[in-house]
């Protein structure tokens, strides 16, 4: 394989890889939303 | 009226559906072969350009519109174009977006047929190929196989005594009709939520075991895994200069990605009013990659390479997706010994559930129509759906010869509309709706904001990129296309049908236009959306 060759395959794969981690990482830790709790007390 | 109340019940749930959706045997299968046709690591140069230029910002604009059309209480193509481009005209275009998958389904179920049929071969023995004969012999035998099994051979194999085929259709098409009947959330999300990552598994241990080959033949040291990826990875930037290339790129990238295709326009119209879209869409996009670049860049060719060597190659490349799936891979497996089968096994099972991913996503959009335009409970829309189904599946089966009748499904409507739906969704959404009215939308709850030169893109680049190379295809293609119409019955007959489906789902628009006008729904986009009290913005 020439060199280029594996600078397209590293740089392709690297990236595809790259990408499809960082948005599942983004995905699965989206900050949960924060609700208020009913004020039940009354104060 | 039966209003559709479905919603995802997960976030992940919807981007696997979408990626599953996108994820198909040409991701296995057609990108190898287009990429060593085309200049092979050159032909990314193009790829990544479709992909950032066509791919994401149409995905982006069909998401939008979607989850847009969802809260409108909308789930059709035809009814949330009409929002999007403010009237009738657009609204009947709309009607591609139910035809493609509706049509491209008659003939997917039958392939996805072959896949479940050929992995219940290999797990009770294989197809019989003798790696001690000569390769020609071997090629030989698994086209023969092929043709047998898929009735390539004549008309009416299948119906003349081919049962085999027949039963894995109906036990797939059973399998897609009952994960369809369980709903968006109860059916095909829990589906999906297994079936991916079961894919990326099968997908992981086929990679690793080809990566693992060394040089299996030490008689032919020049066929090693090293001379394989250079196959496909080596570039020929001389590619480039032939519009040929871009145009397979763009082609890819579209068939690929299902954008154009009608399904996340409706996937996304189930998404509450503060799911993310951007995040969402990048990630289905992302993952649609992975698998293409990641797994069928990596693996298919590479594995033909080590044990057909490069004088064998041309012909695997020049017999298309399938010839290279069902008839080269076999010969391949065979040279495995003992855990070619096991290989067999898991690599027509991932090929299933990448195709099962995806059809399910094809009959989606025909139910929600009909449902919508009808005002039809579930099991009558499914009735009216399967009715189509079978028709359309049993004229796909029975004209069986040489895959003209689909293969010509394929190209007008898998192919053909495909252009032309993404264009009439990128135009309504950029021009007519307004690309900073859709991104403002767009970043409704969205977790990362699209780059703000996407507006410039999805406003003019995307739709002259698109017209370029609609023109350049239709310069090549068209009047071959015709000419073979005009030549070939059986192709008058695929095209026959498409228009009967055609006229079925313009009398139901036609319908439905009226009811949702009785119903008082905003379909000619006039009405800004109800904010959450309730108040008009």
């Amino acid at each position: 394989m020439t060199a280029l060759g594996w600078v397209f395959m590293l740089v392709s794969n690297t990236f595809v890889w790259g990408l499809t981690a960082w948005c599942f990482y983004k995905v699965l830790t989206v900050p949960k939303e924060i609700t208020e709790p009913p004020d039940t007390l009354g104060g | 009226m039966a209003m559709d109340k479905e919603q995802w019940g997960t976030r992940l749930g919807v981007i696997l559906a979408v990626a599953g959706s996108a994820v198909g045997l040409g991701n296995f299968l057609r990108f190898p072969g287009q990429a060593a046709a085309n200049g092979g690591g050159a032909f990314m140069i193009p790829y990544f350009c479709a992909l950032f230029f066509l791919g994401i910002p149409i995905g982006w604009a069909e998401w939008t519109m979607g989850r847009y059309g969802g809260r409108k209480g909308l789930h059709s193509a035809p009814s949330i174009l009409g929002v999007f481009g403010k009237g009738r005209f657009f609204r009947y275009l709309g009607v591609i977006g139910v035809l493609i998958p509706l049509a491209v389904s008659f003939y997917y179920t039958y392939i996805e047929a072959w896949c479940l049929g050929y992995c219940w071969t290999y797990l009770t023995g294989g197809i019989g190929v003798n790696a001690a004969a000569p390769i020609a012999e071997q090629t030989a035998r698994a086209g023969q196989f092929y043709a047998d099994f898929t009735g390539r051979g004549e008309n009416g194999v299948i119906a003349a005594g081919s049962w085999g085929t027949f039963i894995f259709w109906v036990i797939t098409f059973s399998v897609n009709v009952w994960l369809v009947y369980r709903g968006i959330s109860k059916g095909i999300e829990k589906f999906v939520t297994w079936a991916m990552p079961a894919m990326a598994v099968c997908a992981i241990i086929v990679l690793i075991r080809v990566l693992t080959l060394g040089t299996p033949d030490p008689a032919q040291p020049e066929q090693n895994v090293v001379n394989g990826l250079a196959y496909m990875w080596n570039p020929n930037f001389e590619a480039l200069k032939n519009p040929q290339t871009w145009l397979a790129a763009a082609g890819q990238i579209f068939f690929s990605l299902s954008v154009g295709f009608g399904v996340i326009i409706n996937y996304a119209s189930y998404m509450k009013r503060k799911d993310d879209v951007v995040l969402s869409g990048l990630t289905a996009s992302a993952t649609n990659e992975l698998f293409e670049v990641g797994f069928g860049g990596m693996i298919t060719l590479t594995a033909a390479f080590i044990f057909l060597g490069t004088s064998n190659m041309i012909g695997a490349v020049q017999g298309g997706s399938f010839g290279l799936g069902f008839t080269t891979l076999p010969v391949v497996f065979a040279h495995m010994g003992w855990f070619g089968n096991v290989i067999g096994v898991i690599w027509f099972f991932m090929l299933f559930l990448a195709a099962i991913t995806s059809s399910i996503s094809m009959y989606q959009p025909a139910l929600a129509f009909f449902r919508e335009a009808l005002g039809w409970e579930r099991r009558s829309a499914i009735g009216l759906m399967v009715f189509i189904c079978v028709v359309g599946s049993f004229l796909v089966m029975y004209y069986s010869k040489g895959g003209i009748f689909w293969s010509t499904i394929d190209d007008w409507v898998g192919t053909f509309l495909i252009y032309v739906l993404a264009m009439v969704q990128i135009i309504a959404f950029s021009w007519i709706f307004g690309i900073k009215k859709g991104l403002a939308d767009a970043h409704h709850g969205a977790q990362i904001r699209i780059p703000w030169f996407y507006g410039f893109i999805m406003k003019y680049v995307t739709p002259t990129y698109l017209l370029v190379v609609f023109a350049a295809f239709c310069w090549k293609d068209l009047a071959g296309w015709v000419r073979q119409v005009s030549d070939e019955p059986l192709r008058q007959g695929a095209l026959a049908l498409v228009l009967g489906t055609t006229v079925v789902l313009v009398f139901c628009t036609f319908f439905g236009e009226r009811r949702w006008k009785a119903a008082g729904l905003d379909i000619d986009g006039k009405l800004p959306l109800p904010d959450e009290k309730g108040e008009r913005r």
